[in-house]
C-alpha cells in the first residue's frame, strides 16, 4: 500500500465557536430546562425517563427509563447464580469480592490498583485506604447537574459566621471592579457593603455554558401570576444586571446585581419592591409575607423552597425565567487528501483480482513469490446486455486512512457512498476532525 | 497574578505515565428488547429499515430524543450452508451479510476457491467447528467503549415453545476468556468462545474490540416452535431460511431473557511530581497577600514567611502556561517544609 504525504497546505487548524442557548423556568419548586416537561417513564414509572429530576441535565444520558431493580444476578453469569449467596460465600472464606450485581442499570466501576485511581466520591484518603487491592469501587449513573439558588442573609459577619460560597467569590468580585463598580464588595458612594447585604446567589454549572456566559445575552424575568413584573438584562455587557422592564416599573434602570460570566454566578442584591402583592418566598419563615424583589428571584431552584417550606400557597403565584447563551470553543483539524490523476487506482481487496487464478509463483523455505501476471477484474459496467465493456482501470474509494509519521494508522474516514475513480479522475477528500 | 517563579521538571525522574481501566456494567434485560414499548413484534424501540438487512434496538422509543442505540441485530449464513438455496427468503442478502462480517472480523484464507473465512466455535481457525448459520449482535460503540471486558459477557435465551419461551433457558458466556488467554487475535481484534452454561458446548464467539457477538443457530437446536406460528411453527433453521431477516430477528428478541457485559475504557495518565523546595514558594503575588505593604500573615518581622498553595501551573519551555492544577484545599507552606505535589493529567 502506498502512502500520500500531507503538504503544509493540506492541513488546517481552526476553532469553531458555538453559543449554546439555555433556558430555565422555575415554578412551584421545580425547574424546567429548555422547556422540557417532566417525563415519566414506561418501565421507570415512578421516576423520570432520564433518571434525573426535572431541570437537571443527565451526563451521557445513560439509564434511560431504567428502574433500579435488585435482580440478584451477577454480571457475566447465568440466572442460576445468586449474587447475595455468592457474596456470603466469598465473605465467609475471606475472599475479595470481585464480581458485580446486575441492578438493571449501567454503572461504572474500577478495581483498586497501583494507579491509585478512584471516583470523587472516594475522596478521603482514609476511605480509599480501607479497600484492599483488587477491590471494586463503584459509582452510579446518571451524573446530573442543574442551577442552584442560595438565599444568603449573613454573607460575612465574622471569621466564624459567614457563607463560604460568598466568601470564595469576594476576591473575584473586587477583581472584576475594573469592569463595573457594582462588582465591588464595598463602596462608599453610593454606599453598600455586600458583606452585610441580603444576597441572592444563583450558580450555573459550566456544562450549561462552556467557557463563559456570553455577555449581553442574560435575561432574568420575575413573573407574578403570569404577569411580568421585572426583567434584568446585562445590556451593557459589563456584568451589570440592569432592570429594563416592564416600562415604568419600580427600579427600572437600576442595577440589581452582577454576573460573573466566566465563573457562572449571578449575584443579586436588588431589594426594592417589584409589586405590592405579598408572597411567602422564604424557606423556614413560617409563612412570612414579602413583596417580590430581586433577592427572592429564582425561589424554588434547588434551594428547598416550596409551598410547604415557605408555609404559604401564595408562593405558587411566583415564577421565574432565566435565559442566556454560552460560549464554547472546539478545535478542529481539516485535512485534504488528494487522489490525483493516474494515482490511487489499485485496490488490495482480494476481490479486485479475477477469481480462480493461481496466486503463488514459487514458494520455499527461502522464497515466497506471487505471480505477476494475475488479471484484475473488470468492474466497468456495460450499457448493453450480453456485452462486456472494455477494460479500464478504476476503483471505488470507500475509506481514507490517516497515518502518523511512523505509519501507524491513527484514523479512518469512511465515505457515505464509495466514489468511483477512473484513471483520468482527480478527487480531493476533505476530512474534518473535532479535537 | 501568580508567582512567576518556575521550578524545572526533570522528565526522567519527575514524570511518570500510568493507565487506568474504567469499566461500566451494561445490563440489557429482555424487557427492553420485547414488550416494554408497544406490542411485540411492533415495538416502538425497534427500528426496521426498507433495505431489510438488519434491525436496530434502542433503549426507548427511537423517535424520542432520549433514546440510545443499544445494538443491531441481523442474521446470515454461508453459501455452503444447507440453508442456502435460491428459494430461500433474502438468500443473497443473508449470504452477503455472513461474508461481510467474516471478511471484516476474520479475513481471508488465501484459497482462491473459498477465500473468506468462516466463523468457528473454537479458537483455531482451521476449518473445523464452523458455524454457518448465525445471528449477529452488533453492539453500539456508546456501550462497548474501547472494548467489552473479557470474561464478563452473558446471554440467556429461552428455549421453550414460542408461547412459553422461557420455560427452558440456556446461558452463553465467555467463561474461559481473560486478559491473559483463551482468546484469538484476528482482523477484527480478539475473540473468545461463547460456551453454554454447565457444558462444554460452544455456540458462538464474541469479538471484544469490535463489540460483535456471533451466535450460532445451534443454540436453538431442538426447539420445535422457534417462531410465532404465523406461517406454521418453524424451527430455527426453517426460520432462517424462510423468514425475512427482520422476522427472524423478531423471534430472537422474543427469546432473549437477559444480556449483560462490562465494557472497558482506557484512561491514560501522565503524573508530574512537582517538587516544592523548602526555601521556595514561601511568598505569594496575590494582591491580598499584602496589607499596607506588609505581609498579612506575619504578626512580627521575625516570623517566617508563610504562603498557602492553591494552584500549580504547568508551563512549557517558553514559559507559556499550558495547564493548571487546583488543590482541593490550600496547602500551608513555610521554609520548614518541603513538599512533593502529585499532578495527574488524564487524556
Amino acid at each position: 500500500m502506498s502512502y500520500k504525504k500531507f503538504n503544509t497546505n493540506d492541513i488546517l487548524y481552526n476553532t469553531m465557536e458555538a453559543q449554546p442557548k439555555s433556558s430555565f423556568f422555575i415554578y412551584d419548586g421545580l425547574i424546567y430546562y429548555n422547556n422540557m416537561p417532566k417525563q415519566t417513564g414506561t418501565r421507570n414509572s415512578s421516576g423520570h425517563v432520564r433518571n434525573a429530576s426535572s431541570g437537571f441535565l443527565s451526563l451521557y444520558e445513560y439509564n434511560i427509563d431504567r428502574p433500579l431493580v435488585d435482580t440478584d444476578r451477577v454480571i457475566g453469569e447465568g440466572p442460576d447464580v445468586s449474587y447475595d449467596a455468592l457474596v456470603t460465600n466469598y465473605q465467609a472464606s475471606g475472599t475479595q469480592v470481585d464480581f458485580l450485581l446486575d441492578n438493571a442499570r449501567i454503572y461504572p466501576y474500577i478495581s483498586k490498583d497501583s494507579a491509585r485511581s478512584s471516583f470523587k466520591t472516594f475522596g478521603a484518603v482514609n476511605d480509599y485506604n480501607e479497600f484492599q487491592y483488587g477491590a471494586i469501587l463503584s459509582a452510579s449513573y446518571p451524573l446530573s447537574s442543574s442551577i442552584t439558588r442560595e438565599y444568603i442573609t449573613t454573607p460575612y459577619a465574622s471569621t466564624s459566621s459567614y457563607n463560604a460560597h460568598y466568601v470564595a467569590l469576594k476576591n473575584k468580585l473586587d477583581f472584576y471592579a475594573v469592569r463595573s463598580k457594582h462588582y465591588k464588595v464595598s463602596s462608599s458612594s453610593p454606599a453598600w457593603n455586600k458583606d452585610t447585604q441580603t444576597l441572592n446567589l444563583i450558580s450555573i454549572p459550566s456544562i450549561f455554558y462552556g467557557t463563559r456566559i456570553r455577555p449581553g445575552t442574560l435575561s432574568l424575568k420575575w413573573y407574578l401570576s403570569g404577569s411580568l413584573i421585572g426583567e434584568l438584562r446585562d445590556e451593557k455587557e459589563n456584568g451589570e444586571l440592569i432592570q429594563v422592564g416592564p416600562a415604568g416599573s419600580t427600579g427600572s434602570g437600576s442595577v440589581a446585581g452582577v454576573a460573573l460570566y466566566e465563573e457562572g454566578f449571578l449575584l443579586l442584591t436588588g431589594s426594592w419592591d417589584l409589586s405590592t402583592t405579598q408572597l411567602a418566598l422564604i424557606s423556614g419563615s413560617g409563612g412570612a409575607l414579602n413583596e417580590p424583589a430581586w433577592i427572592y428571584y429564582g425561589a424554588g431552584a434547588n434551594d428547598n423552597v416550596n409551598q410547604t417550606t415557605v408555609g404559604g400557597a401564595t408562593y405558587v403565584s411566583a415564577s421565574f425565567s432565566l435565559d442566556f447563551k454560552g460560549h464554547t470553543e472546539t478545535q478542529t483539524v481539516t485535512m485534504f487528501a488528494h487522489a490525483k490523476v493516474g494515482e490511487v487506482n489499485y485496490s488490495n481487496n482480494p476481490t479486485f483480482i479475477q477469481k480462480g487464478q493461481t496466486q503463488m509463483e514459487y514458494t520455499s523455505s527461502h522464497i515466497y513469490e506471487e505471480r505477476s501476471d494475475r488479471l484484475m477484474i473488470n468492474t466497468v459496467s456495460s450499457s448493453h446486455s450480453d456485452y462486456s465493456a472494455s477494460f479500464e482501470r478504476q476503483v471505488y474509494i470507500s475509506r481514507v486512512g490517516v497515518y502518523d509519521k511512523f505509519k501507524n494508522l491513527i484514523g479512518v474516514a469512511t465515505l457515505s457512498n464509495p466514489v468511483l475513480k477512473k484513471e483520468a479522475d482527480e478527487y480531493s477528500f476533505k476530512i474534518k476532525l473535532d479535537i | 497574578m501568580a508567582v512567576q517563579n518556575y521550578e524545572n521538571i526533570d522528565i526522567n525522574s519527575d514524570v511518570s505515565t500510568t493507565r487506568t481501566l474504567l469499566h461500566e456494567v451494561i445490563p440489557i434485560t429482555g424487557t427492553i428488547l420485547s414488550g416494554a414499548y408497544g406490542t411485540w413484534p411492533n415495538d416502538t424501540n425497534i427500528k426496521n429499515y426498507s433495505h431489510g438487512m438488519f434491525q436496530s434496538v434502542y433503549d426507548y422509543p427511537y423517535l424520542s430524543s432520549s433514546a440510545n442505540h443499544i445494538f443491531d441485530l441481523t442474521v446470515g449464513f454461508d453459501e455452503t450452508s444447507p440453508l442456502s438455496a435460491s428459494a430461500a427468503t433474502q438468500n443473497t442478502k443473508k449470504i452477503n451479510l455472513y461474508n461481510q462480517f467474516s471478511q471484516l472480523l476474520l479475513g481471508y484464507t488465501g484459497s482462491t476457491t473459498d477465500g473468506v473465512r468462516k466463523f468457528e466455535s473454537d479458537l483455531t481457525l482451521d476449518g473445523t467447528g464452523t458455524m454457518k448459520d448465525v445471528f449477529f449482535i452488533n453492539f453500539a460503540r456508546l456501550l462497548t467503549k474501547d472494548q467489552i471486558k473479557k470474561g464478563t459477557f452473558s446471554l440467556t435465551v429461552g428455549t421453550g415453545a414460542f408461547g412459553s419461551a422461557f420455560a427452558g433457558t440456556k446461558t452463553l458466556y465467555d467463561v474461559s476468556a481473560s486478559n491473559t488467554g483463551e482468546t484469538t487475535n484476528t482482523f477484527g481484534g480478539d475473540y473468545g468462545v461463547l460456551f453454554e452454561s454447565g457444558s462444554s458446548n460452544a455456540h458462538g464467539v464474541l469479538f471484544y474490540q469490535a463489540g460483535i457477538a456471533v451466535v450460532s443457530s445451534s443454540i436453538f437446536s431442538g426447539v420445535a416452535q422457534f417462531d410465532s406460528g404465523t406461517y406454521g411453527y418453524r424451527t430455527v433453521a426453517e426460520s432462517l431460511q424462510s423468514s425475512s431477516i427482520s422476522g427472524t430477528c423478531d423471534m430472537l428478541r422474543h427469546r432473549i431473557q437477559n444480556l449483560s457485559y462490562n465494557n472497558t475504557t482506557e484512561i491514560n495518565s501522565k503524573i508530574y511530581f512537582c517538587r516544592v523546595p523548602h526555601n521556595k514558594f514561601n511568598y505569594s503575588s496575590n494582591p491580598t497577600y499584602l496589607s499596607g505593604s506588609k505581609i498579612r500573615v506575619k504578626e512580627v518581622a521575625t516570623d517566617p514567611p508563610v504562603s498557602y498553595i492553591t494552584t500549580i501551573g504547568l508551563y512549557n519551555s517558553a514559559n507559556e502556561l499550558l495547564a493548571t492544577a487546583k488543590l482541593s484545599e490550600p496547602l500551608r507552606k513555610d521554609p520548614t517544609q518541603e513538599l512533593i505535589l502529585r499532578v495527574r493529567l488524564d487524556y
